[in-house]
């Protein structure tokens, strides 16, 4: 896109969320979801690919359907109440709303649909901003307006995300797909923790966007959007080849990596308040979530391809470099043993 | 067949259904004479339109519980299939297969997921005809083309015909989809009379503003009493939208294709044949091609 488009767009996507995070009053934190929407619109359809507007309208829609639902909310709240403050929305049916809205913001089950669909139609590093920054204003309301919040109906939204996200990822072979699951997935345990422990939420929402951030730059560098393009990365980068084993491992939760520290505590912090059952069928959900990374590092670390695949745009035609993955896959897998410091941070 | 011929031609003049788009995947099974129109009925030119009330429908028992066994059974073998791996297939396999025969024709049952349409349907008089060839090995598609314009004060060009493979459906109606990404070549074995065909492959976006996009490329036939093996490589399929082709072009997108189809329609009147004895994917490694035209806006608006 030309540069004077550029300057307007990319400023409105980093603020657009900025907007809904330091705000106090709820027409604010709804003018920084839609300029979030908005802004993310052109960018999703720069390529004018018949998949990518098709994403791009159906984000649009999604977004813009959850932002009318978080507004009827907020102006229900004012209604009965008489005051705009995020922080004291008490009114049931405005927090039940808000919740089910939030929740079509970012994608959990059941509303799941359209987060596989508009992530395969977009390119990967729109991708990773879909899945890492725009969640970003839609899990900040949740955290304000937590003390309020139905925890029974947050408990189902995310032990139905963790088990459709390992359901539904299961038979994919594209890796955007993959990856929209695996956000669904990482959103459920994050919900689940919500109203019991805010700290916690906040540390597996940090977590949870280094290591995609690190899977999607891994993804940009080889070129690949599919396992069977995958398989060659052996050849392009060995040593990321490795890395990327690890970071699915640790998307996964395997000890000792980064990804485990969250699911550890959340799983004691169910524990200690007594809510086993759905401890237990959190944890044995991950199970189908690893059984799909295992699948991709199996395919591209451990066992070799029959034959070469002979697409020019997989071979390195220049030295494409990522700085910053370096720092990404160190905080994505060696992160664990500093958890008591990670906490005190949140 | 001359049957599924006049079984299109009835069902098409004798549809009343087009309302009922909305109700078909609750009603569906319920519902006898009617062919799931998905997003718009097609008015022949020249004939006042429809004006039925959609609340004219004939029910039927007992397809109706045919219906619903059906469409349970085939939601329980989705359920069996995702367990499986991707469409079914363990997922060892569909890494490292290198050809797929997807069509065959080896019995009536498998010509009846084809559908046959000549221009007869805006009132044209071009024949077209679909028939299980010898030993039921082979599909033989057949007819006469006539280029004579139907006299309707609409349609100006007339004379072609077309063979389209019916839309795959899931459970209660769902749409399916066929996931080609390990592919990157159409292969087709068949024997033509030297006329040359154009390849239609749709793949049905979800929004009903680009229905008519059809990737096309051209299969040029032979003609003599040898077989022809055809490999068409999926990057040189161009995007063209109501039979336009579009000035911007973008490649074929492999991971969710419904249909492919064949048309004839190159002016010549007369009698026409096409034997196919099948048609397969072929992952050529030797093709090396991404996408064929440029990807670059050809008029871009300054």
């Amino acid at each position: 896109m030309t540069p004077y488009t550029n300057m307007i767009i990319i400023p409105s996507l980093i603020m657009g969320p900025l907007l809904t995070i330091s705000s106090n009053h709820w027409i604010l934190a709804w003018t920084g979801l839609e300029i979030s929407t908005l802004a993310v619109i052109p960018l999703m359809a720069q390529q004018h690919h018949p998949r990518a507007i098709e994403a791009a309208i159906k984000y649009f829609l999604i977004q813009a359907a959850a932002s009318t639902l978080i507004l009827f909310s907020s102006i229900t709240n004012a209604w009965t109440l008489g005051q705009w403050d995020i922080m004291q929305m008490s009114n049931t049916v405005s927090c039940t709303i808000l919740t089910t809205a939030l929740a079509i913001k970012l994608g959990l089950a059941p509303f799941h649909f359209w987060l596989p669909e508009v992530l395969q139609g977009t390119t990967t590093m729109m991708a990773m901003i879909l899945t890492t920054w725009q969640k970003l204003a839609p899990l900040s309301l949740l955290v304000m307006t937590a003390q309020s919040l139905n925890t029974p109906l947050l408990l189902m939204l995310g032990l139905t995300s963790t088990i459709i996200g390992g359901w539904g990822g299961l038979n994919q072979t594209q890796l955007r797909k993959i990856m929209a699951f695996s956000s669904i997935a990482h959103l459920g345990w994050m919900i689940t923790i919500l109203t019991l422990s805010i700290k916690l939420m906040l540390i597996t929402f940090y977590i949870y966007i280094i290591m995609t951030m690190t899977m999607f730059t891994m993804m940009k560098l080889l070129e690949t959007n599919k396992i069977s393009t995958t398989m060659m990365s052996w050849t392009k980068l060995p040593t990321m080849n490795t890395m990327m084993m690890l970071t699915l491992m640790s998307l996964a939760g395997l000890p000792p990596l980064t990804g485990f520290m969250p699911k550890w505590l959340i799983l004691q912090e169910l524990t200690k308040q007594n809510m086993i059952i759905i401890a237990t069928m959190l944890a044995l959900s991950s199970l189908l979530s690893l059984f799909f990374y295992l699948r991709i590092s199996y395919y591209s670390t451990i066992t070799l391809p029959p034959n070469p695949i002979n697409f020019s745009k997989q071979w390195r035609h220049k030295i494409n470099q990522k700085p910053y993955l370096a720092m990404l896959t160190t905080l994505s897998i060696t992160l664990m043993p500093i958890t008591p410091a990670l906490m005190t941070t949140t | 067949m001359a049957l599924s011929f006049k079984l299109l031609h009835s069902v098409f003049l004798s549809s009343r259904s087009h309302r009922q788009n909305a109700l078909h995947p609750l009603l569906g099974p319920l519902l006898t004479d009617c062919i799931s129109k998905l997003y718009s009925s097609y008015r022949r030119p020249g004939t006042s339109p429809d004006n039925t009330p959609p609340w004219k429908m004939n029910f039927s028992f007992e397809k109706g519980v045919d219906g619903i066994k059906k469409h349970f059974g085939l939601l329980k073998k989705e359920l069996v299939n995702h367990w499986i791996g991707p469409e079914g297939y363990r997922l060892d396999e569909y890494m490292l297969e290198q050809t797929r025969v997807v069509w065959e024709f080896r019995s009536q049952k498998d010509l009846d997921e084809w559908v046959v349409s000549s221009d007869a349907e805006i009132g044209g008089k071009s024949e077209a005809y679909l028939k299980l060839g010898k030993n039921n090995q082979t599909a033989l598609l057949y007819g006469t083309l006539n280029t004579e314009a139907p006299r309707d004060g609409e349609t100006r060009y007339s004379g072609y015909c077309s063979m389209r493979a019916k839309l795959p459906k899931g459970a209660f109606e769902t749409k399916k989809y066929y996931d080609w990404s390990n592919f990157n070549s159409l292969y087709l074995r068949i024997r033509g009379d030297g006329r040359p065909w154009m390849i239609n492959v749709f793949t049905d976006p979800f929004f009903s503003h680009q229905k008519n996009d059809l990737y096309n490329y051209f299969m040029f036939t032979r003609g003599g009493p040898y077989w022809q093996e055809i490999k068409i490589p999926f990057s040189k399929f161009f995007l063209s939208s109501q039979g336009r082709i579009q000035d911007n072009q973008y490649p074929l997108w492999l991971d969710k294709i419904r249909t492919v189809g064949f048309t004839l329609g190159d002016k010549a009147d007369g009698p026409f044949q096409l034997e196919i004895d099948f048609i397969g994917l072929l992952n050529d490694r030797a093709h090396t091609e991404e996408f064929a035209y440029e990807k670059y806006e050809r008029n871009p608006k300054v």
